[in-house]
């Protein structure tokens, strides 16, 4: 404790290194921290994402391939499955063509949000049971199209409707909000019900139905129970949870690990050259100081370690403000990366990397302090 | 002496005295080379994808789609096909037939040859069979095209490379039926895989009456007016049209936003840490040359020409690390192949890159350079010749 004036005093020498060594430490870490918040938040969110909740869609294609509603009462005898929905995916615009909303269809049937991953007020839900034409609306949708509670709202749809219409209507009920980090993120929810008797194409289909199981750890049997009750049928199914399906979307996002890797560690050894040359600059120009330190009885290990100090408390308090800067810049990169974090391992891990940098970087600047010759260096004799 | 001499004799000295100071020479260099290598390499990701999308645009072809909605969401009914295809604008093959094509896409997954990794690619049936007028820059590298009515598949080269499955003879089986690999086809660059069928035979596999898109060759790039008043004045039609640029560019502007932000991001905080080491650096140098720059002022040199001569140090310094970086960036990523968020494709760092890149590291220089100028113009001449 005693020693630390000393380290002070040695930080405030010349005021302007220090405090540029220590932005640029900030600058650094601040980086790490948002890449490194981007890939652990990725893991996380697969993390996160339920894995109690299943998705039947079709095995020729997840994507675009119909099944027919009729699936759903035999899905529903398979054990295990507390909950199952059809749910209808369909595109509209609002206005103009560049205003997409995604249009979720789901039949309003008793326990109905339990099989999906979003949040509804009761009140809201009881409104949207009580009329065909009505609509919940994603938070994010009201953010941007400024939609509110009782808003009759026209959207242009590529389905028509049985009249030959491709203008759809619908009525604002309520919002909702969606914990799911690979959702659409402008999406509504109408009644399927509804959505299927208007439209003159693909009745009676669905794009896929949502399964709450009754357990999660049954998940994978009651699985492979539904993709075995349709094998060899003409609507083959292939089943899969929330989680699986977050896993394998993340995966594509591969090879940005390899990326962020080298930016990394790029920085880290600017960073190193920057502070080793930084601290054999002010090594040579202490000489004198340093020669007097030890005249007056300091070890070579002392001197050794007071220099890593200085050198560790720079890059601590830098590597600190870094991560609190990246934790602040999250928010805004986070529209346009979705499920971005800064866990406590991301700032372990961040500080462990500063304080390994300061001692690798100031390690010959200290060796060279403390290899001082005493009587050369107050002669006037600089350190090399 | 006048301005301009001082300051050249000034930066000769500066310069000559470069190889007295290694290590602050070095950490501006080494900053400076892993900023703009970091930059160029990450914008290199946005301009290999949009060369990839754009490759192979034609000025005279235009894509329709149903209103609002693009890729595998816009859905183009038989019946609206027909009168898309008798629309004036559009140019007559040789045979006499307008050069229009419908495709009905269909998105399939594969797996990945090393890490079995799910992705998905499309499927896209043709109308107009594989090479047709309409598609002048598809050709044929082995195998043969796909027969009209039969399930057979002909895939772009990326498929074979990145996924299992794609040899010819090779079977697959999709909706429900076995089709096979006949022929493998040539498509430039392009590291998407792309797998082309008969559309008549994909639409009844899947039960589909409706096609994805359309694309129509136009007798002139003028004639774009002509077809879109006729489009959009047909009331049973609910479709819209794009040049083909603009609906490609639409494709990718999202990824290429992303792509674009994450680079200049990055880019920007490493070049902030590299200009405060520059700082740092140029601080050092002015401070042990404190006795000399005072010596100079002394004998007459202005403080002007002492910034300017700092300044330019500063800039000079800061060219072989944007040289570096950019070469750097070059020799690892060139044309390495990629594939974020599913998308395929080459890392492409054209000379344009590179003199972003340049730019960059010279506002850098610049701006690193300004406080230590400063500092070396106001030395205290007679302070600073009394120092030790």
């Amino acid at each position: 404790m005693k020693y630390l004036p000393l380290v002070w005093s040695g930080l405030w020498r010349k005021p302007g290194r220090t405090i540029l060594v220590f932005l640029q430490v900030s600058v650094a870490f601040a980086l790490f921290g948002v890449l490194q918040g981007l890939k652990t938040g990725v893991a996380h969110a697969v993390a996160a994402a339920r894995a109690d909740l299943l998705i039947v869609h079709s095995r020729l294609s997840s994507i675009a391939q119909p099944l027919p509603y009729g699936l759903l009462e035999q899905i529903r005898t398979v054990p295990g499955v507390k909950v199952a929905i059809p749910v209808e995916l369909s595109f509209g615009t609002w206005q103009k063509p560049d205003q997409g909303v995604g249009v979720v269809s789901v039949s309003p049937e008793e326990g109905w949000p339990r099989a999906f991953t979003f949040t509804i007020a009761p009140e809201y839900l009881a409104a949207f049971r009580k009329s065909r034409t009505a609509m919940l609306v994603r938070d994010l949708v009201v953010q941007k199209y400024g939609w509110k509670v009782g808003d009759h709202i026209p959207l242009q749809m590529a389905l028509a409707q049985e009249n030959g219409s491709y203008d759809w209507a619908f009525d604002v009920v309520g919002t909702f909000t969606d914990s799911d980090v690979g959702g659409g993120r402008y999406i509504v929810i109408v009644s399927y019900p509804y959505f299927d008797e208007a439209r003159l194409q693909k009745k009676g289909t669905v794009n896929h139905f949502n399964i709450a199981v009754t357990d999660a750890k049954l998940a994978t049997q009651v699985a492979e129970a539904i993709d075995a009750r349709f094998a060899n049928s003409s609507h083959e199914t292939k089943t899969e949870s929330l989680r699986e399906m977050a896993q394998s979307s993340m995966q594509a996002i591969g090879d940005f690990d390899f990326l962020i890797r080298a930016v990394v560690g790029a920085v880290l050894v600017a960073l190193l050259f920057a502070t080793t040359t930084m601290m054999v600059h002010s090594i040579h120009e202490r000489t004198p100081e340093l020669a007097v330190v030890k005249t007056l009885g300091f070890t070579d290990r002392a001197v050794f370690l007071l220099i890593l100090a200085e050198a560790l408390s720079v890059f601590l308090a830098g590597a600190v403000c870094g991560l609190v800067l990246a934790t602040l810049t999250l928010p805004f990169a986070a529209r346009f990366v979705l499920g971005l974090s800064m866990p406590g391992v991301v700032v372990a891990m961040g500080l462990a990397l500063g304080a390994l940098v300061a001692v690798i970087g100031a390690a010959i600047p200290a060796a060279l302090a403390a290899r001082l010759r005493v009587a050369t260096a107050l002669a006037g004799h600089r350190a090399a | 002496m006048n301005f301009t001499r001082q300051f050249l004799a000034l930066l000769r000295m500066s310069l000559a005295g470069i190889t007295r100071r290694p290590a602050a020479v070095l950490t501006i260099i080494i900053g400076v080379t892993c900023a703009v290598a970091v930059l160029v390499s990450m914008l290199a990701m946005g301009s290999g994808a949009r060369r990839q999308v754009l490759a192979g645009v034609h000025e005279d072809r235009v894509v329709v789609n149903s209103h609002g909605a693009s890729g595998i969401m816009s859905s183009i009914p038989r019946e609206e096909a027909d009168t898309v295809r008798s629309l004036p604008g559009i140019k007559k093959g040789n045979d006499g037939k307008p050069l229009v094509e419908f495709q009905s896409i269909v998105p399939i997954e594969a797996r990945r040859r090393v890490t079995g990794t799910r992705i998905f690619f499309p499927l896209v049936g043709m109308t107009g069979g594989p090479l047709s007028e309409a598609d002048p820059e598809l050709h044929l590298t082995a195998g043969r095209a796909f027969r009209p009515g039969l399930h057979e598949l002909i895939a772009s080269r990326p498929c074979l490379r990145q996924f299992t499955g794609f040899a010819i003879g090779d079977k697959r089986s999709i909706g429900g039926v076995d089709w096979t690999i006949v022929g493998h086809i040539d498509q430039g660059d392009s590291q998407q895989c792309v797998v082309l069928a008969d559309a008549e035979i994909l639409m009844s596999t899947f039960k589909s009456n409706t096609y994805t898109q359309a694309t129509a060759t136009l007798r002139s790039p003028a004639d774009y007016e002509v077809l879109r008043n006729a489009l959009e004045s047909n009331p049973t039609l609910h479709l819209e049209v794009r040049h083909e640029r603009e609906a490609r560019e639409e494709g990718i502007k999202q990824l290429n936003a992303l792509l674009n932000f994450a680079a200049y991001f990055v880019g920007s905080i490493m070049a902030i840490g590299a200009t405060l080491g520059a700082v740092n650096s140029l601080y050092s140098i002015v401070d042990s040359r404190r006795r000399e720059i005072a010596t100079l002022r002394a004998i007459g040199f202005g403080s002007a020409s002492v910034a300017a001569a700092i300044l330019c140090e500063s800039i000079v310094l800061a060219l072989p690390g944007a040289l570096l970086g950019v070469l750097l960036a070059r020799a690892l990523f060139d044309r390495m192949a990629v594939s974020p968020f599913g998308f395929s494709f080459l890392l492409d760092v054209p000379p344009g890159l590179a003199v972003i890149g340049v730019l960059w590291a010279l506002a850098m220089g610049l701006i690193g350079g300004l406080l230590p100028a400063l500092r070396a113009a106001r030395v205290p001449v007679t302070t600073a010749l009394r120092a030790t």
